[in-house]
C-alpha cells in the first residue's frame, strides 16, 4: 500500500468559517485600518479572536487577511460581523479621496531614474 | 362329560336290582291270593274256583317270567353300555390330561429349549410324547416353527445391534463434524486460508457421504469467503482512489477561494460544501470495506477544528450550532476518525429533526475526556430505534452482514468508536428530541498550546531574552531531536507541551527557541519535520529567528493572494528596516523592531 500523503492543513472549509455566507461588505477598502475595541472572550470564533488581538494595533485589512491566512472576502465577513457587534471599528484611509494631490507620474518616473544611476 | 354320565350310571344301579324282584313278588302274592280265593270259596265251587284259580295263576306266572326274561336283558344291555362308557371316558379323560400336560408343560418346555438354542428334535426328546398322533404331529409342526422363528429373531436381533453400533458411529462422526470441525473450518476460512489448506489441515469423517458435504460446504464457503474479500479489497481500492481525488479537488477549491474574488466566491463554497459532502460518503463507505479514511493529520487538531470540520462535511450545516469554549486538541492519528464519527451523528441528528430545528452540539471538558453532546429537537426515538442505534454505535459487531440498507453512518461511528475507544450513547434530549453523548477518552486529547500569536510581542517582554537564551541553548541536547523526528503525530505533542510547560516564560513567543533551535543541524541546514513544509523549516532555523515575529506564522505557505503577498512585502520591509535601526514606531513595526536591535 502506498503511503497516503499527510495534511498538514486544517481541516476548516471556508464556508465553516463564514458561517455559509459568501456576500462581503464591500464597505471595506483593502488598506482600512482595524482596531480592536474590546478583549476576545471565551467561546469566541477562534478568527475573532486572533483578528482582536491582531487589531490591538490599527492594521490594515489586507494584513489581517494576510496574518489568518484567510481571503480577503473571507475577512472583510468576519469583520463586518465584529462591526456589526460592535467590537472593532474600521477607519477608512483619509487620502483615499486625495490621489490628486500625489506628485506627477513624471516626476516620480524621474526620480526612480536618478535613485537608479546612484 | 365324566359329570353328565353320573346320574345315569345311579339309575341304572337301582334299577338292576328291583325288576328282578318284583314280578316273583307278585308270582307269590298271586299264590297266596289264589289259595286265599279257594279256602274261601263254597264247597260246591271249590273246584270250579280251583281251576280258575289255577289258570289265572299260571297266566300270571307265564307274564311274569317273560317281564323277568326281558327285564334281565335289558338290564345285561345297560351293563354292557355303561362299561362302554367308562372305557370312553377314561379315553378322554387321558386325553384331556395329555393336552392339558401338553399346554402347561410341554409346550413352555420346548419354547424354552428351542429358545435357549436347542434343535427341534433334541428339545422333544427330552420330553413326554403325547399318544394323540394329532397333538403329536402338532407338537412336532409346533417345535419346527418355533425354531424357525426363534433363528430369524437371533438374526435380526444382531442385524439390529449392528445396524445401532454403525448407527453410533455414525452420529460420533456427524456430531465431531458439526461441532468441532465446521467451526474450525469456517474460523479458518474467514481467516483467509484457502478450501485446500483448511480440507488438509482438518480431519474429515472417511466415510463419502459425511466428507462429501463437509467438503462442498468448505469450498462453497471458501469461495463465498474469496468473493467478499475481493469486492471488499476492490471497493478500498477504487474508494481510496475516489478519496484521493477528493482530498486534491478540496485542495484546488481551497487555492481557487484564494486565488478568486468575491465574483465566484459563493459558488466556490458552494462546490466546496458537495465535495465536502462527497467526501464524507466516501470515507464512509471505504471505513466500511476496511479502506481508511482520506486524510491523515500530523499533528493535533484543536476542537474548534474537529467541529468545524465536522460540521462541514454535512449537508444541513447551517442548521447545526456549536456551544465549544475549549481548547482541548484531538491527537492527529485519531482527529480524522473523531471528524467523521461526529459528523456521522450530527448528519444523523440533522436528518432525523425537522428541517427548522437547529441541532445544538456541546463541547465539555471533563477528567474521563472530552464530552462532545449533539441534541437534536426532533422525534422522540423509540425504544426499539434507540436500542437498535446503541446496539449499532457500540461497535460489538462488525461484519457487514449487520448492515441494514442505507442506513450505513451509525455502522461507521461503531467501528470507529470500537477503534479509537470512543464511547458513544444515546439518551432523551432535554430538548424533546434525542441527544448523543460522545465521550472521547483521555489518550486522544492532547492539550495544546496557547497559540503564540495571542499574545503579541512587547518589548518588555524581549528585555530578558539574551539570558533566555542560554537555557534555551542548552536545552538542545536535552530536547534532541525528539520534537522534530517524532514517531508519530502524538508524540509531537507531549514533547512540546513539555518544553512549554517547563519553561518559566512560557508567555514569551521566543521560548519556542528550543523547539526552533533543534530544528536545524549543527551544522545550520534545516530539518524538515515529515509533513511540515520546507518554509516552515526555513523560517525555525536559527539564522531566521531575528525574522520571528508575534504574527510569524502569517508568512507560512505560499502566498498567493493579494493579502499574503502584500504581508511578506511588508515583512521583508521591516527586516530590511531593522538593520538599519530604522524602526520608525510605525504601529506594526514596533514589535520587529527589537530582534534587529538583538542582532
Amino acid at each position: 500500500m502506498t503511503r497516503k500523503p499527510v495534511d498538514i492543513g486544517v481541516p476548516d472549509r471556508l464556508y465553516m468559517v463564514t458561517g455559509g455566507r459568501s456576500e462581503a461588505d464591500n464597505s471595506l477598502d483593502l488598506v482600512t485600518l482595524i482596531v480592536s475595541e474590546c478583549e476576545p472572550t471565551a467561546g469566541m470564533q477562534s478568527e475573532h479572536t486572533r483578528i482582536l488581538d491582531l487589531c490591538r494595533h490599527p492594521t490594515a485589512l489586507v494584513e489581517v487577511s494576510a496574518e489568518l491566512k484567510l481571503p480577503i472576502t473571507v475577512v472583510r465577513i468576519l469583520l463586518g460581523d465584529l462591526i456589526d457587534m460592535g467590537k472593532v471599528s474600521a477607519r477608512h484611509p483619509r487620502a483615499a479621496g486625495s490621489v490628486a494631490a500625489l506628485p506627477e507620474t513624471a516626476l516620480l518616473q524621474e526620480v526612480l531614474h536618478g535613485l537608479r544611476n546612484l | 362329560m365324566p359329570v353328565t354320565a353320573r346320574p345315569r350310571q345311579r339309575r341304572s344301579a337301582r334299577g338292576t336290582r328291583s325288576p328282578g324282584v318284583f314280578p316273583w313278588a307278585v308270582v307269590v302274592v298271586t299264590a297266596a291270593g289264589a289259595a286265599a280265593a279257594v279256602a274261601l270259596a263254597p264247597h260246591n265251587a271249590r273246584a270250579w274256583v280251583a281251576g280258575t284259580v289255577i289258570v289265572a295263576w299260571v297266566c300270571v306266572v307265564v307274564v311274569a317270567g317273560t317281564a323277568s326274561a326281558r327285564l334281565g336283558r335289558a338290564l345285561r344291555r345297560a351293563e354292557s353300555r355303561g362299561e362302554e362308557l367308562e372305557t370312553t371316558k377314561a379315553h378322554w379323560m387321558r386325553h384331556g390330561a395329555e393336552t392339558d400336560q401338553l399346554v402347561t408343560t410341554t409346550l413352555p418346555a420346548v419354547v424354552r429349549q428351542v429358545k435357549s438354542g436347542t434343535g427341534p428334535g433334541e428339545a422333544l426328546s427330552g420330553l413326554p410324547t403325547p399318544s394323540d398322533p394329532y397333538l403329536r404331529r402338532l407338537l412336532h409342526v409346533f417345535a419346527t416353527e418355533m425354531a424357525e422363528s426363534a433363528r430369524e429373531t437371533a438374526e435380526a436381533r444382531s442385524e439390529l445391534e449392528r445396524t445401532r453400533a454403525e448407527m453410533g458411529q455414525w452420529t460420533a462422526q456427524l456430531d465431531h463434524v458439526t461441532k468441532e470441525t465446521l467451526p474450525a473450518a469456517v474460523t479458518l476460512l474467514r481467516e483467509g486460508s484457502s478450501a485446500e489448506t483448511v480440507l488438509a489441515k482438518l480431519d474429515w469423517p472417511a466415510h463419502p457421504l459425511l466428507r462429501g458435504p463437509g467438503e462442498s460446504f468448505v469450498r462453497e464457503l471458501a469461495y463465498s469467503e474469496r468473493r467478499s474479500a475481493a469486492a471488499q479489497a476492490a471497493s478500498a481500492k477504487a474508494l481510496s482512489r475516489v478519496q484521493a481525488k477528493i482530498v486534491s479537488m478540496l485542495a484546488e477549491l481551497r487555492d481557487l477561494q484564494e486565488r478568486h474574488g468575491a465574483e465566484v466566491f459563493g459558488d466556490l463554497l458552494r462546490l466546496d460544501h458537495a465535495t465536502s459532502q462527497l467526501g464524507l460518503m466516501t470515507d464512509r463507505l471505504a471505513l466500511l470495506m476496511g479502506g481508511r479514511s482520506s486524510r491523515v493529520w500530523n499533528k493535533p487538531i484543536v476542537m474548534e477544528s474537529i467541529l468545524r470540520g465536522a460540521v462541514g462535511r454535512i449537508a444541513a450545516y447551517r442548521r447545526v450550532r456549536l456551544h465549544n469554549s475549549s481548547k482541548g486538541a484531538i491527537a492527529g492519528f485519531a482527529a480524522e476518525g473523531v471528524m467523521h464519527l461526529l459528523a456521522e451523528l450530527m448528519d444523523n441528528a440533522a436528518n432525523f429533526s425537522p428541517p427548522i430545528d437547529e441541532v445544538h452540539v456541546y463541547v465539555e471538558e471533563r477528567s474521563a475526556g472530552l464530552v462532545v453532546t449533539i441534541e437534536d429537537s426532533g422525534l422522540k426515538m423509540s425504544d426499539a430505534a434507540m436500542r437498535r442505534a446503541e446496539e449499532s454505535v457500540s461497535g460489538r459487531t462488525t461484519d457487514l452482514a449487520s448492515l441494514q440498507g442505507t442506513r450505513l453512518g451509525l455502522g461507521v461511528v461503531g467501528r470507529l468508536a470500537a477503534k479509537y475507544g470512543i464511547s458513544v450513547n444515546y439518551r432523551p434530549s432535554s430538548r424533546g428530541g434525542t441527544g448523543v453523548v460522545v465521550l472521547l477518552p483521555p489518550q486522544l486529547v492532547a492539550q495544546q498550546r496557547e497559540p503564540v500569536t495571542v499574545e503579541p510581542p512587547r518589548p518588555s517582554a524581549e528585555l530578558p531574552r539574551p539570558a533566555a537564551v542560554a537555557p534555551a541553548a542548552e536545552a538542545v541536547p536535552a530536547a534532541g531531536p525528539g520534537p522534530v523526528v517524532p514517531a508519530g503525530p502524538r508524540a509531537v505533542v507531549p514533547a512540546e507541551v513539555m518544553a512549554r510547560t517547563d519553561d518559566p516564560r512560557a508567555d514569551d513567543p521566543r521560548a519556542d527557541d528550543p523547539r526552533v533551535r533543534s530544528a536545524a543541524t549543527p551544522n545550520g541546514l534545516p530539518v524538515r519535520a515529515p509533513g511540515r513544509t520546507m518554509a516552515e523549516a526555513e523560517r525555525t532555523r536559527p539564522k531566521a529567528a531575528p525574522e520571528r515575529t508575534g504574527r510569524e506564522p502569517g508568512a507560512a505557505g505560499p502566498a498567493r493572494d493579494a493579502g499574503s503577498r502584500f504581508g511578506a512585502f511588508h515583512r521583508g520591509r521591516q527586516s530590511g528596516s531593522a538593520a538599519v535601526d530604522g524602526a520608525s514606531g510605525g504601529v506594526p513595526g514596533g514589535p520587529e523592531a527589537v530582534p534587529g536591535t538583538d542582532e
